[in-house]
């Protein structure tokens, strides 16, 4: 290797490696990428195994194995592309030894790609980046020959020879780049003002202490691309002139970049486009890296200016500007890995092309790290302005798992988070800015249902503690107190004005702090408060925490992730002790639909289980109905039901036998009230029974839950209605002290099409078609039946028509199987009996013929933006219309509260949904002594959420009748472990232990009958089962 | 392995390594910041910065004792005090977090007596927490001496601590 004396012999050395390159490009190549996540993940060994391979098989003529840099596939590392003349490009990921010889025989010798282990290069994560910062990651990043190869250095050479360094500033403005580190200061204003500085001698230096949790695309950088970095800083020490060398700080944590930079200067210093006399020009630059020692606060610019010089890094106040006053005291240019890595591609292909992406205010692309909880993890480069809906959903494939979108936290510790609501916000500086937040340099963690925002604001909040320098007392002293307030708030001893308080502080840390580290530390906390105030609120009022992370307040995370808060550990201790009487009397604490929950719940408890971190979530829904059935069948050895004792001159009506009425009553008569429900049909239930068909809950179920309420007590006046002739204010002057409204949500919604007639044969409404069902009228369904909908009643009711005989069954719904709000059980169920899904499809008129059902137009839909609820909104594909031929039409898209019994001089207030007003902690209505709750009051939900209400409609009650004003109290507070429920001995190993199911009827023979499909626990596995608790509110009360 | 060269706080630098302090010097001079990068080679010998050390580079460099005290307690990467053979980091970056890292802190305190800064019994390993390792795609991670445990679950940590002895 000679030193490059003129451009002449750059683009002789750039030639002879282009033909080294062509030549390549006749062999078969695989290229392993070998970044920090690859190594760690194995791809040493990945790469040993391909050239053993290789050479074994003696394919070194024609296969050609070589190093690349990261390609940001970080969570499928190990990653090797491989480049077959004969087949293109594919991308192998999750490799490991055992996986090469295969792809070596079948793909490198075989010419077929093993596409059961590659990317999908044409999916959005792919077609949706723009790959200029990341654009030579298929290249070996330790030889500068490659780099060459492709324009290499050609930018420095056509500074230093064609463009007067005023030129090159003109460039670098008209492409608009900003700084790619933060808050996105134009970069050639900076360095305008460095060149304007007086002084002979001037520092260009490149920050790479990137110290954001979350964020590690520099390194990425640095590791795959080091001499952009090198070049751009040549340029940029030319553009401001008196440069003479320039620093690159570099935190010690990534030792793989500063090993790769270090290389990539020397081999720059052996060709001379590093130090004296660069291409015979005159100029001269030289480069050397400062390893930084772990500091965060050293991302700010004065602070690593004062640590190059070998201090500790305090910051100082500003101005002076670096610009005038930097590194040893001379005019200092100081600038972001990222933005540095831009300089040479503006100088070679021009501004103009700079500006083909981005929008309006922010030119080119951004690289960010997708981390947290999404699919696609690692590291993406995408056009300014980008949404973060089509960053999340579309690049990041969206949520792992079950569990719903709850926010981004973007630019680390002096970030914040953006809620679903703002999703569509384009990704650019001064949109995120609007929402709190700030670009950083692009880290953006994603967060799920499991992240409570309180814990999250905490967690920075402790990371800046520990950072801050100590120099400046808002940030030394305020931050500290910030995180004590937020320490109350997350134990549940803080009151609102707390809160106030907390964001007074912030506001005024933020304002007076020196640096950028006091200055934007308390944003986490103002964005989380800003957008998830709810939640704070529900840990300072109800002392909740809605995502059971914040553990002072709980014992174990699954009773507070319960509704009604039944303790979980100690019913499944019972049970596994056999104590089978005791088990039930403990759920029946808080819950007195022990058999319906333990058939239909959808079970929250089993989401939190800590077991899921060893294997799987406990079987608690299962050990519930093994508890309540075991007492039922047992029933005639055990002791009577006898009714609570009546010890309150005072008495309750309530309207409605659902889950909510009924729990009510049931707490309220063992509180010693007299209670008496007054139900239109002629059967208790409500939803429970005319909605959920048989095969999931039979009546008889149901039945033995009402009956036992009604033996403790509880008065049930069926074929009562409530309407014009017996009215609720009848009530109240008949001898009832307090009502309760707990009517359900009962009406369908119309899908809003045309041909949606109820007096078309064949057309039902979901609810309806259950209903009738249910309460024994004939309904017949058509040989193909076709439904509307993605929920319960939906898959209800077309697993419904597949039992009354129907031969083709399709679910037609808008949206895509994760919208769905189904579990994963019965729509697994659903598809093994039979049912077909059509997603993302929506019907467009219901078509008849003389007043019989034809068949269904639909249309094919797509996603398009994010809309407020965190989900991505279907809009039509135009031209993509089709018939779907059908006999049977169901519509199932949701029911709504009916308030039609009310009569219409009610005095009871109602809102602009033709919903009732009520006091959310209290359920009272306008009107003193009338209550509402439950659906009647939020719409359809799951039957845990109208069992909960109903028990606050108890305490709300009971509270009324005593004159009491203080608001509902209904939380189960962290409790010192009492020696009795100590005895239960916890699963004492770590050892995975399977999950035991309980079996269900065979598909093919359930499919034709209303039989209930899933079977009871036997004993001895119900307490095999409950065995493998591990009693986590024992430890938690240590 | 650690490779450094085990030296009590208590007790002076053995004059092999005193020697090794000096020849970092002399290298160093005249390098922006030189005293940091000292510091740091001096810990890559000794595996943590004991007293003996640290007066040693203030009488090399001519910088006052206090001043490289102030220096070594700014940064997280200097150690004043003895490391374990094996150094285990548990990443609490923001991804790590969100995804577990606690819960592995917690396994460690529960399962193996070790706190962050804290030294096993035995001396074998010690435990520190650390802001990120920028392998987020891989979340949470364990760093132990410089191999990084990917995806890690607490059920597996007693199986990756027994791999190093």
């Amino acid at each position: 290797m000679s030193l490059l004396t003129s451009t002449k012999e750059l683009t002789n050395l750039k030639e002879q490696n282009r033909k080294r390159f062509m030549r390549l490009e006749k062999k078969i190549q695989v290229k392993v990428h070998l970044g920090t996540c690859g190594i760690s993940s194995g791809a040493n060994r990945v790469l040993d195994a391909f050239l053993r391979e290789v050479e074994t098989r003696e394919l070194t003529d024609s296969v050609v194995i070589s190093k690349a840099a990261c390609i940001g596939q970080c969570g499928r590392e190990p990653v090797a592309t491989v480049i077959h003349p004969g087949t293109g490009r594919v991308i192998y990921c999750d490799l490991n030894e055992e996986k090469v010889p295969e792809i070596v025989l079948r793909h490198l010798i075989g010419g077929h790609p093993l596409t059961e282990w590659t990317l999908d290069i044409s999916s959005p994560l792919f077609t949706l980046q723009e790959t200029r910062i990341m654009h030579n990651q298929d290249l070996d990043p330790m030889e500068i020959e490659d780099y060459i190869a492709r324009d290499g250095y050609q930018a420095l050479a056509k500074a230093l020879t064609g463009m007067a360094p005023e030129e090159v500033l003109e460039e670098i403005k008209n492409s608009g780049l900003r700084g790619r580190g933060g808050a996105g200061f134009p970069t050639a204003t900076k360095w305008g003002f460095v060149r304007l500085a007086p002084g002979d001698e001037k520092f260009v230096v490149c920050n790479g202490d990137e110290g954001d949790p979350g964020a590690y695309m520099n390194r990425a950088v640095l590791e795959g691309n080091p001499h952009s970095v090198i070049e751009g800083m040549a340029i940029g020490a030319y553009a401001i002139g008196n440069v003479r060398q320039g620093y690159a700080y570099v935190r010690a944590e990534y030792p793989l970049a500063i090993d790769t930079l270090n290389h990539a200067i020397k081999k720059a210093r052996e060709y001379g486009l590093l130090g004296e006399d660069i291409f015979g020009t005159g100029f001269k630059f030289d480069l050397d890296i400062f390893p930084g020692a772990g500091a965060f606060v050293c991302g700010e610019e004065t602070a690593l200016l004062i640590s190059i010089e070998g201090k500790r890094g305090n910051p100082r106040q500003r101005p002076p500007f670096p610009a005038n006053k930097g590194l040893f005291s001379k005019p200092t240019t100081l600038n972001n890995v990222e933005t540095w890595s831009n300089i040479p591609q503006i100088i070679l292909n021009g501004a103009e092309w700079f500006t083909s992406v981005g929008n309006e205010k922010c030119k080119g692309t951004k690289t960010l790290c997708l981390v947290g909880k999404i699919k696609n993890t690692g590291l993406v480069e995408v056009p300014l302005g980008t949404p973060m809906g089509q960053i999340v959903f579309d690049i990041g494939d969206g949520i792992p798992g079950d569990k719903k979108f709850k926010a981004v936290q973007i630019g680390g510790p002096s970030g914040g988070v953006i809620p679903a609501e703002h999703l569509n916000t384009p990704v650019d500086y001064e949109s995120v800015q609007e929402l709190g937040a700030i670009m950083g340099s692009g880290g953006v963690v994603v967060m799920d249902e499991d992240s409570c925002m309180v814990d999250v604001a905490k967690f920075f909040l402790q990371f800046t503690r520990d950072e801050s320098c100590g120099k400046c007392t808002p940030c030394r002293a305020g931050i500290p107190k910030m995180l004590d307030l937020l320490k109350k708030i997350s134990e549940g001893r803080a009151t609102l004005e707390d809160l106030d308080t907390l964001t007074e502080l912030a506001e005024m840390i933020s304002e007076t702090s020196i640096c950028g580290l006091g200055q934007t530390a308390p944003n986490p906390v103002l964005t989380t408060i800003r957008h998830f105030r709810k939640e704070y609120e529900s840990h300072i009022i109800e002392k909740k925490c809605p995502a059971v992370v914040c553990e002072s307040l709980f014992n174990a995370a699954c009773r507070h992730g319960c509704p009604v808060g039944i303790n979980v550990p100690k019913y499944v201790a019972h049970i596994a002790k056999g104590e089978y009487l005791q088990a039930i009397e403990t759920i029946r604490e808080r819950n007195p639909f022990a058999a319906v929950c333990g058939r239909i719940c959808h079970h929250p408890c089993e989401a939190h289980c800590r077991r899921r971190d060893i294997d799987e979530a406990i079987a608690i829904r299962a050990l519930k109905r093994f508890a309540a059935d075991w007492h039922f069948n047992n029933a005639t050895d055990l002791p009577p039901i006898e009714p609570f004792p009546v010890t309150q001159d005072k008495k309750v009506a309530i309207a409605g036998a659902g889950p909510t009425g009924l729990s009510c009553a049931y707490f309220l008569a063992q509180m010693g009230y007299g209670v008496t429900i007054f139900e239109a049909l002629p059967v208790g239930g409500g939803m429970l029974s005319v909605a959920i068909p048989e095969f999931r809950l039979p009546r008889k179920v149901i039945q033995q839950d009402i009956d036992y309420i009604v033996r403790r007590g509880v008065k049930i006046k069926y074929n009562t209605p409530i309407n014009a002739n017996f009215r609720i204010r009848n009530l109240l002057e008949s001898g009832f002290d307090a009502a309760l409204i707990a009517a359900g949500a009962q009406r369908s919604q119309q899908v809003g099409i045309p041909g949606e007639l109820e007096d078309v044969e064949g057309f039902y409404y979901g609810l309806r078609f259950l209903r009738d069902l249910k309460v024994g009228k004939t309904v017949r369904v058509g040989r193909r039946v076709a439904i509307i909908g993605g929920g319960n009643v939906a898959v209800d009711s077309a697993r419904t028509a597949l039992r009354l005989g129907a031969s083709k069954v399709d679910i037609f719904y808008r949206r895509s199987r994760e919208e769905m709000m189904v579990s994963d059980i019965e729509y697994n169920e659903a598809v093994a009996e039979g049912v077909n899904m059509n997603f993302m499809v929506a019907p467009t008129r219901i078509d008849n013929d003389n007043w019989r059902v034809n068949g269904l137009f639909c249309m094919h839909m797509k996603f398009s933006e994010v809309d407020a609820s965190g989900r991505r909104r279907p809009v039509p594909i135009p031209g993509s219309e089709f018939f779907v031929e059908a006999d049977t039409v169901i519509a199932a898209v949701g029911q709504a509260p009916d308030l039609s019994f009310l009569p219409a001089d009610s005095r009871l207030e109602r809102s602009a949904w033709e919903r009732l007003v009520v006091d959310e902690n209290r359920l009272a209505t306008n009107v003193p002594g009338i209550f509402a709750a439950g659906d009647f009051v939020t719409g359809p939900d799951l039957v845990i959420y109208g069992i909960a209400a109903g028990r606050r409609a108890a305490i709300a009650i009971d509270k009324y009748l005593r004159g009491d004003i203080s608001r509902v109290e209904m939380y189960d507070p962290k409790v010192k472990i009492t020696p009795e429920s100590a005895d239960i001995p916890a699963a004492d190993t770590w050892e995975p232990q399977p999950r035991v199911v309980a079996q269900t009827l065979p598909a093919e023979s359930r499919k034709r009958s209303f039989e209930e499909i899933e079977l009871n626990f036997w004993e001895d596995k119900a307490r095999k089962e409950a065995q493998r608790c591990l009693r986590c509110d024992l430890e938690a009360g240590e | 392995m650690h490779t450094s060269i085990p030296v009590r706080p208590d007790q002076e630098l053995p004059s092999d390594l005193r020697i090794q302090i000096e020849k970092i010097t002399q290298d160093n001079t005249g390098k922006a910041g030189a005293v940091i990068q000292v510091l740091q080679q001096t810990q890559g010998l000794i595996g943590y910065l004991p007293p003996a050390a640290l007066s040693t580079v203030a009488r090399l460099t001519r910088i006052p004792l206090s001043e490289i005290y102030g220096i070594v307690s700014f940064y997280h990467f200097f150690a004043l005090s003895p490391k374990g053979k094996h150094v285990i980091q548990v990443c609490m970056g923001t991804a790590c977090y969100v995804k577990g890292g606690e819960k592995i802190l917690k396994t460690l305190k529960k399962d193996f007596g070790l706190e962050p800064g804290g030294i096993t019994e035995d001396g074998l390993f010690s435990l520190e927490t650390v802001r990120c390792l920028g392998c987020c795609g891989l979340s949470p991670v364990i760093g132990i001496d410089n191999n990084i445990h990917r995806k890690v679950r607490v059920s597996q940590v007693k199986d990756i601590l027994s791999a190093y002895k």
